[in-house]
């Protein structure tokens, strides 16, 4: 692949032009069970080239998935076309490294034979119907595999290589007792396939669904809240943009004015780890070819950083902090990587809490440029330490900003995402506006 | 015009069915995107691509097979199916075909009429220029996509069919700041069709119509929480539905018995004011489709009927797994995707209200003029959405503006407490995301007055 792409390249430089490439291929193996039999199976395997081009200080985009010569030239004079439209831009340049740098995980070969491999996912439904006859259907179900690589090659010779391997489950039950219906499910991911905790998804699923079939409102009013890390995870990330610098040149930023400012609570600070050690899939660089390291984004409360690639780095007059974000058929953009919040000042639990385990309505509840979300939530009311109700049918509001000010430490042990991509210190929010009975 | 050739689709076919398949077909797909990004008061990317794939699929019994590959090798799409094949455990099938074009009447487009970039820019600039009037609107954001989709279906009955789909998108943004106040607006029409539809958006009424929206959410206060009667406008109100029904009507969730709806056929599940329809043939409509991706004539299905459930929305395999016939139902976003039961242009029918009439009802409840998105757990019912534009209602007068609005609570319920239907049926555009993927459909309704949601604000 690397000489079909030395070979789109020089057709790029041969019309006087700047420019890179990015190669993407998957090919996956995915199944799923109904009624105790494989109900879907899927085999599939794609590809595609993207090419950026920067001539005369204007910038054009094109992919394909086809990768016959004349597919490959017409990319080129597509995106020498489409540079032809665009505004002139002297902030983005194909940044000025070369040599090659390889990011590829290495896993033992996949042995397993693939009747195992079908026996587990039957299992992911089988099972869950045989723990409790409560349970009416387990619509959400499968087993995948996941080969991936990728190449980018720059006109300034950078070329990086990428590669994983993937193995992933997910299950759900849902359960009716007596005319209440709920429905949890769970996943997990992980690079070799006996390491997939099939036992946990099942249990985990059957544990929420159970409980919730208890689900109860609250009464409206202001609570202390503990987000589960995956449901304090869908929250942050949602507002990534509170840390981007291109949201910052677009006016989308509410931080945008805020470096070295007191943004968040003092006992709080924030990390993005490209390389931490607990991380399911560490990434060592960038969309630009660019090494990446940990940057400290909020350090005890004070914003020290955004998120940077070369074009907000040449905008903004700094450098570049390795977050540059682009696939093959998508233009420049930037996005962190792993994210740890640390601690410190630990409080107690307070006596009564709620715990919230699942939230819905992200996409659409909350407004990423005023940082503010209306979102439909389930949990669990502690009290004293014991967990007293199931809850559900409600709703919590506010402000991001105004959550993180209003926030304490209540542990010191970073804990985990489900993804493994997300680490924080236990967390309670005070006075959050809950919607209920 | 014929994506692959004949003999080829042919022989996958056969060896799908010697395989021991009940059933095979092939969807091909070649589609190319134009996408054109303003903002800062310029065009900031631009950028085109072509996609291309084939999907092969295997059905045997209620289980189907499914893969798909870039390449039109027939040695390549051999492997695939025999790789497919592998997993089912049935009689060989022979079978001579000889493929018949399907005929089908086709839906009407508005006309693709090509457009230099100067006379984009030119319109793009007006819109921006109109918005950015307004000295407190700090950013305009357009994105403007074109997409022409060819797709061609084979299968083991002998059908060919193929069709060329055109679309077209505009999606406005902007952000407006006062001080420390900054809000957003959106809105993003789109059709079947080409610069025409562009061409004929009455730029003055968006704009007006967003400024508006993003004025009244910079100053709106905090919404009031708790279970409170909610007037939900027309248009994108709509999504109410799309979210808390439509979806539960789709064989998708059905046939899982996934649906609170799955054994309600023939039942009364909603108000007797409510009658709501799922429509592939309206001309020139974002969802519409002259065949759906099984290669079967689109139709228009009545999905509620005075309130009594009369079809759900089916592809082949929710045909095979519930017995309900196909109602053309069978879309995915690309050859990436089996095809599933989906949406097209869903809305609620005109009922005899006029507006003010559901306004006067209510004492004190929320009036939700432009719906953001939602979700909805298929499973429970249990939906989630924002309201992007809201006011309050007090004694049958609409008052003021609020922020922050979620309303939640169970599609069956939400059904049976419509009470009042205005006379104003609109649609809109949006993007709908589940099992096959993200695409285009229609989402509408006239104003609807329901008498009780829990509305989430600040308590």
């Amino acid at each position: 692949m690397k000489k079909i792409m030395e070979k789109v390249m020089s057709q790029i430089t041969d019309n006087k032009a700047q420019g890179d490439l990015m190669f993407s291929n998957s090919s996956t193996l995915k199944m799923s069970s109904q009624k105790n039999e494989i109900a879907t199976y899927n085999v599939t395997s794609s590809q595609i080239l993207g090419v950026r081009i920067i001539k005369n200080g204007k910038v054009g985009l094109s992919y394909t998935e086809a990768l016959d010569d004349d597919s490959l030239n017409l990319a080129v004079k597509q995106a020498l076309q489409n540079a032809e439209v665009t505004d002139h831009n002297p902030h983005e340049q194909i940044m000025e490294i070369s040599g090659e740098i390889n990011d590829e995980l290495i896993v033992p070969e996949d042995e397993v034979d693939i009747s195992v491999k079908t026996r587990k996912a039957l299992e992911l439904e089988s099972k869950i119907r045989s723990l409790d006859s409560r349970v009416s259907s387990v619509p959400y179900n499968g087993y995948s595999e996941q080969d991936y690589y990728s190449y980018y090659l720059s006109s300034k010779g950078r070329f990086t290589t990428y590669k994983d391997k993937s193995y992933s489950i997910t299950t759900s039950a849902v359960m009716e007792d007596q005319g209440i219906k709920s429905s949890f499910y769970d996943y997990h991911t992980s690079h070799t396939f006996k390491d997939l905790k099939f036992d946990k998804v099942i249990e985990t699923s059957l544990f929420h669904a159970r409980n919730l079939l208890q689900e109860k409102s609250l009464p409206t009013g202001k609570y202390s809240i503990r987000f589960s890390e995956d449901s304090l995870q869908s929250i942050i990330n949602c507002f990534s943009n509170f840390y981007s610098a291109k949201a910052s040149m677009d006016q989308m930023n509410p931080w945008a004015s805020k470096l070295g400012e007191n943004v968040i609570s003092k006992d709080l600070t924030i990390i993005d780890h490209p390389l931490f050690e607990r991380s399911f899939r560490t990434s060592k660089f960038d969309s630009e070819g660019v090494e990446r390291k940990p940057l400290t984004l909020i350090d005890n409360g004070e914003l020290k950083s955004f998120y940077h690639n070369s074009v907000t780095a040449n905008f903004f007059k700094t450098k570049t902090t390795g977050h540059a974000a682009r696939g093959p058929s998508a233009p420049m953009g930037v996005y962190g990587t792993d994210l740890l919040i640390q601690g410190k000042n630990v409080k107690p639990l307070p006596e009564k809490y709620l715990e919230v385990i699942q939230l819905a309505g992200l996409h659409s509840g909350a407004n990423r440029v005023t940082g503010t979300f209306s979102l439909a939530v389930k949990g669990y009311l502690w009290e004293r330490g014991e967990r007293v109700a199931t809850i559900g049918n409600v709703t919590i509001s506010g402000n991001l900003m105004d959550f993180l000010n209003n926030v304490e430490v209540v542990g010191t042990e970073l804990l985990a995402s489900t993804d493994e991509s997300f680490f924080s210190v236990p967390l309670i929010f005070h006075g959050v506006s809950v919607a209920g009975q | 015009m014929q994506l692959l050739p004949s003999n080829v689709a042919q022989d996958v076919i056969a060896a799908g069915l010697a395989a021991g398949a009940d059933f095979v077909d092939i969807f091909i797909e070649r589609t190319h995107n134009d996408g054109l990004v303003y903002k800062n008061s310029k065009i900031e990317d631009c950028q085109s691509g072509t996609l291309f794939g084939i999907g092969i699929r295997l059905i045997h019994g209620e289980q189907a097979l499914y893969g798909y590959t870039n390449s039109t090798d027939r040695e390549e799409l051999l492997r695939i199916t025999r790789l497919l094949g592998a997993r089912i455990s049935g009689p060989a099938k022979n079978l001579t075909l000889n493929f018949e074009n399907l005929k089908y009447p086709s839906i009407p487009t508005l006309q693709d009429r090509e457009v230099n970039t100067q006379e984009k820019l030119q319109f793009l600039n007006k819109i921006n220029q109109r918005l950015r009037n307004d000295p407190k609107v700090s950013q305009v954001m357009l994105n403007f996509t074109k997409k022409k989709q060819l797709i061609e279906v084979y299968n083991s009955e002998g059908l060919r069919a193929s069709e060329e789909r055109p679309y077209i998108r505009l999606f406005h943004q902007l952000v407006m700041k006062d001080g420390n106040l900054q809000t957003e607006a959106f809105h993003g029409p789109g059709a079947i069709g080409g610069w025409e539809f562009i061409e004929k958006l009455n730029v003055e009424e968006v704009c007006e119509g967003l400024l508006k929206q993003a004025n009244t959410t910079l100053y709106a206060s905090p919404c009031p929480a708790g279970k409170m009667p909610v007037v939900i406008d027309n248009g994108f109100g709509g999504v109410i539905f799309h979210e808390a029904c439509g979806h539960l009507l789709e064989t998708t969730s059905v046939e899982k018995k996934a649906s609170v709806f799955w054994d309600k056929m023939g039942e009364q599940i909603a108000h007797s004011a409510v009658t709501a329809i799922d429509d592939g043939t309206i001309p020139g409509a974002w969802g519409s489709l002259s065949i759906d991706d099984e290669g079967m004539p689109t139709q228009k299905t009545t999905l509620i009927e005075n309130g009594i459930l009369k079809n759900f929305i089916v592809d082949r395999m929710g045909e095979i797994k519930t017995g309900h016939k196909r109602t053309g139902s069978g879309r995915r976003q690309s050859y990436k995707f089996a095809p599933a039961s989906r949406m097209r242009n869903t809305f609620i029918q005109s009922g005899k209200h006029e507006f003010g009439e559901l306004i006067d009802s209510v004492s004190y409840g929320i009036y939700a003029k432009k719906m953001g998105g939602g979700s909805v757990d298929p499973s429970t019912g249990q939906f989630n959405f924002a309201v992007q534009e809201a006011y309050l209602i007090e004694n049958g007068k609409i008052t003021n503006p609020l922020k922050g609005a979620t309303l939640i609570g169970k599609g069956s319920d939400i059904l049976t407490k419509i009470s009042m239907v205005g006379k104003d049926l609109s649609l809109m555009a949006g993007m709908c995301g589940s099992v096959s993927g993200s695409i285009p459909t229609t989402v509408g309704q006239p104003p609807l007055k329901v008498d009780e949601i829990l509305v989430g604000g600040e308590a």
